[in-house]
């Protein structure tokens, strides 16, 4: 039934760009790249327990290994492309070294803290970063210059990475995710060593940030200081809450109707933060198992009201 | 003679002012069914929770089959063949009986780094014949936080198993039980370690769950061994009557 339905969304996926304006498509790109943010962003927090504050910093790093090494250090673009991922998660590996040992609020202040640092070399390292004004004229040409190819593109990489991910969260790995979550004291005593499983989530989220980051800096053409502020690690919290962390893909859903949200109530008022807000806060208050909980609250409201 | 499973040294810990173990020197030999009684507070737990890697010991040694394991962590200990369960139940509430076995298998061979074969194709068939074994067998399906506090036990019993432990380490392994499914569980673990070979050592404060079963019997009081010996000796030796043995009786009255 779940996976019925994840075919069939993959199927509209394969249409969508032929029904849809240049405009559209973009934006359209924007929710496969932030899907893939929010979900390697619950692999932390719905599966492995562990509540970042600071999982832009993948993201952003992502944006600016590829913008760096394409434009400054003069990679070509696929290989700064697939270099991005990689250099998020080897800046994963040092965070997640220093962060994973405390749990819980210090967790997440670490976390918090070393996104404020990169932020901060972004903002400041204006021959690497370009400072304020970030790094523009990253739009690929050739094939991948055309929206429909590059949204082809995004859709392979992300359907394949959240692929991936849910293969992990199924495997002995993610069961040992599991477990950690619910009871980490336990399962050192089955031999685990919970410190290293919790290290290695952190990376693997680090790296799919990062190729969300990159996926999302070539569709805009540019990367910003902002994209490292605190403020971008609270998307996919946002994200991840508003789908439903306990459900696999309703970060997936949480992305799309995010970013949906974002550009219809943008394009109506200058006041859309708030409104965003107030739109969030409803759904969050009625629907505390996101908007994937949706699904089975009508089930059982049916089956109430059909006995009854 | 063999090598003794478990040496332990000199351990002392310390909580602050406090000095829950002093000087513990205790060793176990080979098939041994150890209780290691004394009151509430007299450093049982403590006493667990050192030589298993849980805390930091302040001074001494702790020696497996002759190995010495001092300050190793947790998992490393597992794996060496030292299995625990906790004064409080634990269990992994969220997951299936049977997956509570599964990841516990999984974890003592150290197979928890596959990332990519489905893990509920793993390992199901030795999960049910462990479930079975401690009478769990009808249970697989429900999730492990909805059993009842009995079964849970069980369940943590099943999850020490899993890894062929060769030296059992259970903490009050009948607490909060009626007193006829405490001396019905304890049997269980008697079994089981007498069909397997495994030497066990556990702590307990019903006597009659303790003399039931032990075949030897080490007194904690404040933090030091006053006695070690069979129950019979145990049980002649005033001191222990004294401190111990009076208090019981007393405790076990209020209980009931
Ligand atoms: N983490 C800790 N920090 C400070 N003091 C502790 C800690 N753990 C135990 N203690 C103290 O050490 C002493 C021994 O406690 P322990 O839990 O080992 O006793 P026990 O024999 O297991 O008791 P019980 O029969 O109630 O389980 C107690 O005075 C206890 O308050
Ligand atoms: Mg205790």
């Amino acid at each position: 039934m779940k996976s019925a339905l994840a075919g069939l969304a993959l199927l509209a996926a394969l249409g969508l760009p032929f029904a849809l304006s240049e405009f559209w498509i973009f934006i359209a790109i924007e929710v496969l790249a932030f899907a893939l943010y929010a979900v390697s962003f619950n692999l932390l927090l719905g599966f492995g327990g562990m509540l970042s504050f600071g999982h832009a910093a993948f993201f952003g790093v992502g944006a600016y290994a590829v913008a760096i090494l394409w434009k400054k250090a003069g990679l070509t673009m696929v290989l700064a492309f697939a270099a991005a991922p990689l250099v998020a998660a080897l800046v994963a590996i040092v965070i997640g070294y220093l962060s994973v040992k405390r749990i819980g609020i210090y967790f997440a202040m670490l976390t918090f803290a070393f996104q404020m640092l990169l932020y901060t070399i972004a903002l400041k390292a204006g021959w690497l970063t370009g400072g304020d004004d970030g790094i523009t004229g990253l739009k690929p040409a050739g094939l991948l210059g055309d929206p429909v190819a590059y949204y082809f593109f995004a859709l392979l990489l992300s359907a394949a990475a959240i692929y991936l991910i849910h293969r992990l969260v199924r495997s002995p790995f993610g069961y040992a995710l599991q477990a950690l979550k619910g009871n980490p004291a336990r399962l050192q005593y089955v031999g685990v060593d919970v410190r290293r499983h919790r290290l290695a989530t952190f990376v693997v989220a680090g790296a799919f940030a990062g190729l969300a980051g990159a996926l999302f800096a070539l569709s805009s053409g540019n990367v910003f200081p902002n994209w490292l502020n605190w403020t971008a690690s609270a998307t996919p919290i946002v994200m991840a809450v508003l789908g439903g962390i306990h459900s696999f893909l309703g970060p997936v859903v949480g992305a799309a109707v995010y970013v949906l949200l974002e550009v219809v109530i943008s394009g109506k008022t200058e006041y859309w933060p708030l409104v965003m807000g107030c739109v969030i806060l409803l759904l969050v208050l009625a629907l505390p198992d996101g908007l994937s909980g949706l699904g089975q609250l009508l089930r059982r409201q049916f089956r109430g009201t059909g006995n009854g | 003679m063999a090598e003794p499973v478990l040496q332990v040294r000199g351990l002392s810990k310390q909580f602050g002012g406090l000095l829950a173990l002093c000087d513990v020197n205790l060793q176990v030999e080979r098939g041994e069914f150890r209780a290691i009684i004394g009151p509430n507070g007299a450093g049982k737990s403590t006493f667990f929770n050192t030589l298993s890697g849980w805390l930091k010991a302040n001074a001494g040694r702790v020696l497996f089959e002759g190995r010495d394991i001092t300050g190793h962590p947790p998992h490393r200990l597992t794996r060496g063949g030292i299995a625990r369960t906790f004064q409080i139940t634990s269990v992994f509430a969220g997951m299936s009986v049977l997956e509570n076995v599964q990841v516990a298998i999984l974890g003592y061979r150290g197979q928890t780094w596959r990332p990519w074969t489905p893990a509920r194709t793993q390992h199901g068939e030795l999960a049910r014949e462990l479930l079975e074994r401690v009478g769990l067998a009808g249970e697989v399906g429900r999730q492990a936080g909805t059993l009842s506090h009995g079964d849970q036990k069980r369940l943590e019993l099943a999850i020490a198993l899993a890894g062929n432990p060769r030296l059992l380490l259970l903490d009050e392994p009948t607490a909060g039980m009626t007193a006829r499914e405490r001396l019905e569980s304890i049997h269980l673990v008697h079994r089981i370690a007498g069909e397997l070979g495994l030497t066990v050592v556990f702590t307990e404060h019903d006597m009659a769950v303790v003399f039931a079963v032990a075949s030897h019997i080490s007194v904690l009081h404040q933090g030091r061994l006053l006695a070690e010996g069979t129950p019979e000796a145990v049980r002649a030796n005033p001191e222990v009557q004294q401190v111990y043995l009076g208090e019981a009786v007393i405790e076990s009255e209020q209980r009931t």
